[in-house]
């Protein structure tokens, strides 16, 4: 770093104006949001600080009651309900991160790119998008599932390159349109380069909707993998909150018996929030963003 | 139309590659040593490729494939052993039955809530509606449809647990069958449509919304109409168009619900065959839940295309 520089220096220099306000960040759901995602990191972070059990170890009887040694009992193999929560936390932030990340990269490659190169690329790639959103998703998703196998990662790469049509759709149609724009004109007629353009006008154009798409299928994301867990396609030796789920619903005596509550509860709650937490912040950030909107409501 | 046509021969041709494309063989996993079918010998091989039409070259199993199809021959399950049209001829009403019924129901309160939303846009009522929905879409169906369970089923007794119709119920009288159908379908199906409604109502009160702005409701006010009149023969006509462009969403959101809320409530439709035979590995009977799925998607999708041309006279040039 180089030396700090004299104040009354940097006081005199005039600063940059910057737009006003972000006001976005102080929007209720966005600080609640944040707030929330901003917990559920520090859980998956500090996971085996939280935990009181090794999740995947056999430390109790099994279907044991919650009690001062396992917080929410045990599961039909006896490994410990609550340590498996907050080790849960994990796959489901990494599936909210890797997933719409890979997804947008995606949607970045077949709908922004060709979209600038324009003629027979971009009429070819926005077939090929068209056709992908035809498909049919969730059933595409279980047989491939099913196919590979019972594997995180196949998992969430399945999950992502489900979410590359619909972002790349919607940054194909704002990419098209900033093309044609008036003020992109202005930029080449004054002399500005390809790259220059890319940079001052397309990424400040199409930044705030690859973060709002990003938020959305980061939500999606997380239910899609409960939702496969759930239906049978996770990893079996893994630790997640749709495997609970699914191993709890499987149990036959569930309902009959107060097990419900400390095991099938829990994860379902966690689900929702993380869900949630990345809903509240993609509606806190859609108004600003999207100018429909703000005129519409 | 013809893009329909492609999407449906791709999803075919997807439907033979994709198994192949996995690696493993199936006849080596279904006589391996430790399989309960365990087998020996080159004959029995021989006769197992030929039992499940995976001899000769992969162009010819195509072929094969595709005329088996075109006959409505989808193979045999592994499991049952019953031909797989059957199971999924047995599965297919009730999913139509569940899908079909909360898109109805989604429809109606979903568009209802809507038009009265958008028509008082920003008072409490709006606001109210608006953050309640969205919070009810964010709610897993697993979890509501295992929490209707225990509420509703279990601890209040008032509907059946789990299943379609109650073991035995063909002896039952054809309106006792009738309500007994209905009490199983209620649960899974109110799931479905609370997942189901929130979509409709807020493309329909954003159309609303917008539509609140025009020039003919002025003019239609000015004029002395009468208030529910302009509400839903004006505005709310025009609103709906967006709602229909909407389906090919929702008929992928009620699918991915679906099979999840069958699971759940043991319901015996084709996301039951679908998940079922995942864990069973019986490949047959997954595919062709996967077909049937894959075209009942296609079909609506391009019901959809037409009804919007037709709603909307501009679409058709």
């Amino acid at each position: 770093m180089t030396a700090p520089a004299d104040p009354r220096l940097e006081a005199e220099t005039p600063r940059p104006q910057r737009r006003p306000g972000p006001s976005v960040l102080r929007s209720p759901l966005m600080v609640v949001g944040l707030t929330v995602l901003g917990l559920l990191v520090f859980v998956a972070v500090f996971a085996p600080l939280l935990a009181t059990h090794d999740p995947k170890v056999v430390t109790g009887a099994a279907l044991e009651r919650p009690s001062a040694r396992h917080w929410l009992g045990t599961n039909d193999s006896g490994r410990d309900l609550f340590s498996q929560l907050v080790y849960g936390t994990r796959v489901s932030l990494l599936v909210g991160s890797v997933g719409p990340s890979l997804a947008l990269l995606g949607a970045v490659m077949i709908g922004v790119l060709p979209a600038l190169i324009g003629g027979r690329v971009d009429r070819l790639s926005n077939r090929f998008v068209v056709f992908l959103l035809a498909l049919p998703g969730l059933p595409l998703l279980v047989l491939i599932g099913a196919l590979v196998g019972q594997n995180q990662w196949a998992i969430i790469i399945v999950i992502a390159t489900g979410g590359i049509a619909p972002n790349a759709r919607i940054l194909r149609a704002k990419a098209l349109s900033l093309r044609e724009a008036g003020f992109i004109s202005a930029a080449r007629g004054f002399g500005g380069g390809p790259f220059y353009v890319l940079r001052r006008h397309f990424v400040p154009g199409l930044g705030p909707l690859i973060l709002v798409g990003f938020v959305t299928w980061a939500s999606t994301a997380i239910a899609l993998e409960a939702g496969l867990a759930f239906l049978g396609l996770g990893d079996p030796s893994g630790v997640s909150w749709g495997l609970m789920l699914e191993r709890g619903l499987s149990q036959r005596s569930l309902y009959f018996s107060p097990m419900w509550t400390w095991w099938v509860l829990p994860p379902g709650i966690a689900i929702t929030i993380a869900v949630m937490s990345f809903t509240f912040v993609g509606v806190a950030l859609e108004p600003t963003f999207n100018p429909r909107w703000l005129r519409s409501s | 139309m013809a893009s329909y046509l492609v999407t449906v021969f791709v999803l075919i041709t997807l439907n033979f590659w994709l198994p192949r494309a996995m690696p493993g063989d199936p006849i080596e996993t279904l006589i391996s040593r430790g399989s309960s079918s365990f087998v020996y010998g080159e004959e029995s091989v021989a006769k197992l490729e030929e039992y499940y039409g995976l001899n000769g070259s992969v162009a010819s199993q195509y072929g094969q494939y595709l005329a088996r199809l075109a006959r409505g021959d989808l193979g045999r399950s592994i499991t049952t052993n019953q031909p797989v049209r059957d199971e999924v001829a047995r599965a297919l009403p009730w999913t139509i039955l569940l899908i079909g019924g909360s898109l109805v129901l989604s429809t109606l309160i979903g568009l209802t809530l809507g038009v009265r939303s958008g028509w008082r846009r920003d008072r409490p009522v709006d606001r109210a509606m608006m953050t309640g929905l969205l919070a009810v879409r964010e709610f897993p169906p697993q979890l509501f449809a295992s929490l209707l369970v225990f509420v509703v089923a279990v601890k209040l007794e008032w509907l059946p647990l789990f299943g379609a119709e109650t073991p035995f119920s063909s002896s039952f009288g054809p309106i006792d069958r009738v309500v007994d159908i209905g009490r199983h379908a209620l649960l899974p199906m109110l799931v479905l449509t609370c997942g189901l409604m929130v979509g409709q109502y807020l493309v329909m009160r954003a159309g609303m919304v917008t539509e609140l702005g025009s020039d003919y409701l002025l003019l239609g006010r000015a004029k002395g109409l009468h208030q529910r009149r302009l509400k839903y023969r004006y505005a709310a006509r025009n609103a709906l168009l967006p709602v229909v462009s909407l389906s090919a969403v929702e008929i992928g959101f009620a699918v991915t619900a679906n099979v999840i809320v069958e699971r759940v409530f043991s319901y015996p439709g084709l996301g039951q065959l679908m998940v079922g035979s995942i864990g069973t590995r019986d490949y047959p009977a997954l595919q062709g839940a996967f077909l049937a799925f894959s075209l009942g998607i296609v079909t609506v999708n391009a019901l959809a295309d037409v009804l919007y041309r037709r709603l909307d006279p501009r679409t058709t040039a």
